[in-house]
């Protein structure tokens, strides 16, 4: 198990009803990490239509999850 | 239906339309004042043909714009006293609504169009010749009203101009355009094009602070175009009340500048990056949420917005306005930023050609991410020169041409064939008249530099692909 950061934005921090947690994961990737927060927080979004950021640049879901990263979720926004 | 000019005192005719059930007559009159000065009386003068014409056309424009049944208009010449009616405006309709619509329509576009010009004679026995519609004309009011931003080294006279040759198209007529419109036309943007298929309704106008709440019921582009005038006369305002589509995309999009997307569907900001990454031209998109906002610029040479999403996801996954609510000073944050983008893309200042930008307005958050070239992406397929640009060269062209070196002085190695050296940087204070081809080491920095002047209004620039490395040049 280890500990990750996790900031929500625009739909996501809408339907989680918080900005940022911490949570306990025993996901391999980020994509794991992802999926899982999908699914126990019903944030009715595939994973496919999330982009996950760490620091300012984006990652791919095969990136190894590591004890303390900061994942920032985003996903489409559509209001104009 | 008609367009008079008269030089006798204009009295109302009855009219008959049993079809009619809204009629509207407005008197102009003679008032006793003028910006502050006391006026005794005006004298109206015009080049008839013309303005017979203008008239003319005008009137028929509104009678196909308001499906009226009757529109009549007749224009006082001569020597007017105070109280004097200097123009009958009258419209006949099926209903009321269309009416006073026309009547104040045709009257903003007589201001504007027609050739007549009033002679105020003051208290103090001066008189002054004054366009009937508008303030004193361009361009020595111009350089008045943008003073403060000419002052600015990166803007000048030569930005100036820029600004004032540019065409930008904002697709979709609400919160966002209702922060991105006031500084585009405030900034003098040449041309303005609007496309929207809505009319306003009064749960816009916490947000779209365009309207007024006189304009429900009415076309936003219309209401918006009528903004513009009334913010900057001499702006050219082209309205497309209709939805932008596949269909009709490339023939709104082609004869702008710059696109600014301020629409809320998911679809069309993915048609519009498709659209304008074909057609070689620079989109600034952007969205809200709630208290939150995206913005991006997206470059026909940079990454696009399928490199970041490369699935469209239908709208009601990610929540829209209505469903979630939206802060009204949210989409007027995220549009002024958008304006702000087109302006110093227009100048040649730095853009968020390679960045995502998220603001809170909750927190005052602001997040940047580096956008990079998806190699999954449909659109440009990961690749930096996928484009099949016409002004982007696979070989040196026929017509006669100016060769132009845009590395920096001291990069080698020399080319082989008669040429200019100008660094990049000095190429944007530069206008380029003749054909000019434009050459670096990779065809990077020539595709970006031509793409900005092409931007700026300037068409005959051309990159030459894969620079140095093109066989052209070996």
């Amino acid at each position: 198990m280890m500990r990750v950061n996790i900031r929500y934005f625009a739909v996501l921090r809408e339907r989680r009803g918080l900005s940022e947690e911490q949570i306990e994961t025993s996901a391999a990737t980020i994509g794991e990490c992802v999926n899982q927060l999908v699914v126990e927080h019903r944030l009715g979004l595939p994973v496919s239509l999330i982009r996950v950021a760490i620091g300012t640049d984006f990652a791919d879901d095969s990136t190894p999850l590591q004890e303390g990263m900061q994942l920032l979720l985003i996903p489409p926004v559509a209001g104009g | 239906m008609s367009f008079t000019l008269s030089f006798e005192p204009l009295a109302l005719e009855p009219q008959e339309h049993s079809q009619a059930g809204g009629f509207v007559s407005f008197e102009g009159k003679v008032r006793n004042h003028a910006q502050g000065r006391s006026v005794i009386h005006l004298e109206y003068e015009a080049y008839p043909e013309m303005a017979t014409a203008q008239g003319n056309e005008l009137v028929h424009e509104a009678m196909e714009r308001f499906g009226l049944l009757d529109a009549r208009v007749t224009h006082r010449l001569g020597t007017l006293n105070i109280g004097d009616t200097a123009v009958v405006v009258q419209a006949a309709a099926a209903h009321r609504r269309e009416a006073f619509e026309a009547c104040e329509w045709i009257m903003d576009q007589i201001k504007w169009r027609v050739p007549i010009w009033k002679r105020e004679t003051y208290a103090d026995g001066v008189s002054e010749w004054v366009h009937a519609g508008s303030a004193p004309a361009e361009p020595h009011s111009d350089q008045i009203r943008f003073e403060r931003q000419m002052r600015l080294p990166q803007v000048g006279d030569v930005g100036q101009t820029k600004l004032q040759e540019a065409r930008v198209l904002l697709v979709g007529v609400g919160g966002l355009a209702a922060g991105s419109l006031p500084p585009l036309v405030g900034a003098g943007i040449g041309t303005i094009g609007l496309v929207d298929a809505d009319l306003v309704e009064l749960s816009n106008l916490h947000r779209q602070t365009l309207f007024a709440s006189s304009d429900t019921g009415r076309q936003k582009v219309e209401r918006a175009a009528a903004f513009a005038k009334r913010l900057r006369p001499a702006v050219q305002v082209e309205t497309h009340f209709e939805a932008l589509s596949e269909t009709n995309a490339t023939r709104l999009i082609e004869s702008f500048d710059w696109v600014l997307d301020g629409t809320d569907s998911l679809e069309t900001k993915f048609l519009l990056n498709d659209v304008c990454r074909k057609l070689g031209k620079p989109l600034v998109t952007a969205s809200v949420h709630q208290f939150e906002g995206q913005i991006m610029t997206l470059r026909p040479d940079g990454p696009c917005l399928q490199c970041l999403f490369p699935e469209v996801p239908p709208d009601h996954c990610v929540g829209t306005c209505a469903t979630s609510g939206v802060l009204g000073v949210v989409p007027d944050v995220l549009g002024a930023l958008q304006a702000n983008e087109v302006i110093k893309g227009i100048l040649g200042l730095p853009t968020l050609d390679r960045q995502l930008a998220l603001f809170d307005l909750l927190t005052l958050d602001v997040t940047r991410l580096e956008r990079t070239f998806n190699p999954k992406c449909p659109i440009c397929s990961g690749s930096e020169h996928s484009s099949s640009l016409e002004w982007d060269l696979q070989q040196l062209p026929a017509f006669d041409f100016d060769l132009i070196d845009i590395r920096e002085i001291d990069e080698q190695p020399n080319l082989q064939r008669p040429h200019l050296r100008i660094p990049m940087t000095s190429c944007y204070e530069r206008s380029f008249v003749r054909p000019t081809v434009f050459v670096c080491a990779s065809g990077r920095r020539s595709f970006r530099l031509a793409a900005d002047l092409r931007a700026a209004g300037n068409r005959h620039v051309f990159s030459l692909l894969d620079g140095l490395n093109n066989p052209a040049l070996r």
